[in-house]
């Protein structure tokens, strides 16, 4: 009598253990995927520095934004991915979409070049809109990689210009015309201490830098389009 | 079960702790920091609130050059005029840098000026600092596998190669090819009879925060073995790199936990000069190899 109680009250005990063991398993498995998804959210988040607010916040509404001060497009010669020499008087009279990068630049560069290519198919009949790529690491970025680069998005060697060239000419045009030298930590932006090299810039036909586009944003294709319809179709 | 359970329980806190320290952030500190620097008044704005400086190389912040910067009290400019040699403090904030304290020590007849002018002004003064063939490489410090300081002056009389890595680098074109290339290169060193013996093999991560000693010596165990010989790994802490960076064309980019950067493979003569750089990675191990021996034999001159 005494065990056969005794027994029961273990099995009473076993069956409590094994309830509280399957609420607990159950309750962990729920944490931990809510946890998970956290992770995947907060990596998400992460993997885009350039933009604190994260990858869905990039595909908010892209807006022009406006230079810091009045910027012109300097003089320059430099050569593109052909081995064609190319001078401002060249793009003289056009309206310049440009990017910055350096082929071996694997996280921001592809994407922010994947909208310059968008960019080329949604103007292919502009013949007044020139794309301009520039590098910040001439010494690799010779014309033949360029090439190859340029291949890999499908870009148009006379509408997308990849220029390279002598560096201090490179960073000249891009340090006057184009962008800020942030010197707070030379390791956060684009070699060259330039700041905002995720950014598409845009260049009106007198010459005149109109403002920028966040390169990672994924609406900034059609933006850049629509800007570049705003400033009308001048017959040249 | 209960046991089960409890371990469960543990391994989720354990996540969640280990990633409550992952995800903290790594920007350090957002304080300003002021360097002290010297140079030469060239342009003063007419309302007092910029000047125009050569400057000369601000340590760990800067190389020489001409350059406009903020003035916040405009009284600092009172008794200042162009051409006056001047100390100054830069400060430089998250968002704004200015500069203050700023005292006449001189008046320059110019020469500073004309003897560092160039066609160039700005970002172009730190290109003045890149590195040829026959230049004498500082000899910066790095945090080696073992945790001790070392210098590159450690390796007069051996030629030196070093190249730049992560161990995070996903790609295996990129810091993995260099360390391959390094094995291979060590191996054609050890087995030709004919080779010199003065020659070492140094790997440089970027990433001091992350590939702490420990992390280096598992990285290393990979692409070494049990062989260490003559082949160093060591990480550079941000300081030495930004210079670094500037002489050698080194192009990095930290972007959260990954870094875009481009690849610069160096030989070093004996005395420490640049014998030969081998950039991206299309170079072969028996290029590397050749160059090492060449650098290696030019101890006799």
């Amino acid at each position: 009598m005494m065990s056969s109680k005794a027994g029961s009250k273990r099995r009473k005990q076993r069956d409590d253990e094994r309830l509280f063991a399957i609420v607990a398993v159950i309750g962990s498995l729920v944490f931990g995927a809510g946890f998970c998804f956290l992770l995947f959210v907060m990596n998400k988040r992460e993997n885009n520095p350039t933009d604190e607010t994260g990858y869905a916040v990039a595909n908010s509404e892209s807006r022009l934004i406006p230079p810091d001060h009045p910027r012109q497009l300097v003089n320059f010669t430099l050569t593109d991915r052909t081995g064609r020499t190319v001078t401002r008087s060249d793009l003289a009279g056009k309206i310049l979409v440009v990017d910055f990068l350096f082929t071996s630049c694997s996280l921001t560069c592809p994407a922010v070049n994947g909208q310059m290519a968008q960019i080329q198919q949604l103007t292919t009949n502009r013949a007044d809109v020139k794309l301009v790529s520039l590098t910040v690491d001439p010494r690799d970025d010779t014309p033949a990689v360029l090439e190859k680069y340029g291949e890999r998005f499908g870009a148009d060697t006379n509408r997308w210009l990849f220029l390279t060239g002598e560096k201090t000419m490179l960073y000249d045009l891009i340090g006057k015309s184009f962008l800020t030298q942030d010197l707070n930590d030379p390791f956060s932006y684009m070699p060259g201490n330039f700041s905002h090299t995720e950014r598409i810039a845009i260049v009106d036909w007198h010459g005149n830098l109109s403002g920028y586009f966040d390169g990672l944003n994924q609406n900034t294709a059609t933006a850049v389009v629509n800007e570049i319809k705003k400033m009308g179709n001048q017959n040249l | 079960m209960k046991t089960i359970v409890v371990k469960c329980l543990t391994l989720f806190c354990a996540l969640l702790f280990a990633h409550s320290i992952l995800a903290m952030p790594t920007g350090g500190d957002q304080s300003t920091k002021s360097y002290s620097a010297r140079g030469v008044v060239e342009k003063i704005a007419p309302d007092l609130r910029q000047v125009t400086i050569h400057h000369q190389a601000i340590p760990g912040y800067m190389m020489e050059m001409t350059m406009d910067f903020n003035v916040k009290n405009t009284n600092e400019l009172s008794g200042i005029s162009p051409k006056d040699e001047i100390t100054f403090t830069l400060v430089v904030g998250e968002n704004d840098e200015w500069v203050e304290s700023i005292r006449r020590v001189g008046h320059s007849a110019g020469t500073m000026t004309n003897k560092m002018s160039m066609p160039m002004e700005m970002s172009h003064g730190m290109m003045m600092a890149e590195l040829k063939p026959g230049d004498l490489l500082p000899d910066y410090a790095l945090m080696a596998e073992d945790g001790q300081q070392i210098h590159f002056s450690d390796f007069r009389g051996k030629a030196l190669a070093f190249t730049f890595f992560f161990t995070r680098c996903p790609l295996p074109d990129y810091c993995p090819r260099m360390n391959n290339n390094f094995e291979q290169t060590r191996k054609i060193l050890s087995t030709d009879t004919n080779a010199p013996t003065n020659w070492q093999f140094l790997s440089i991560s970027f990433d001091p925060e992350f590939d702490t000693p420990d992390v280096l010596l598992n990285y290393a165990d990979v692409y070494r073995g049990d062989n260490t010989n003559r082949w160093l790994f060591a990480a550079a802490s941000t300081n030495v790199l930004a210079d670094v960076a500037l002489r050698l064309d080194l192009m990095v980019m930290r972007q959260g936990d990954n870094i875009s950067h481009n690849l610069r493979t160096v030989v070093l003569d004996p005395q420490g000069r640049i014998y030969k750089q081998f950039d991206s990675n299309q170079w072969t191990p028996q290029q590397l190899a050749d160059a090492i021996m060449q650098a290696a034999h030019l101890s006799s001159q």
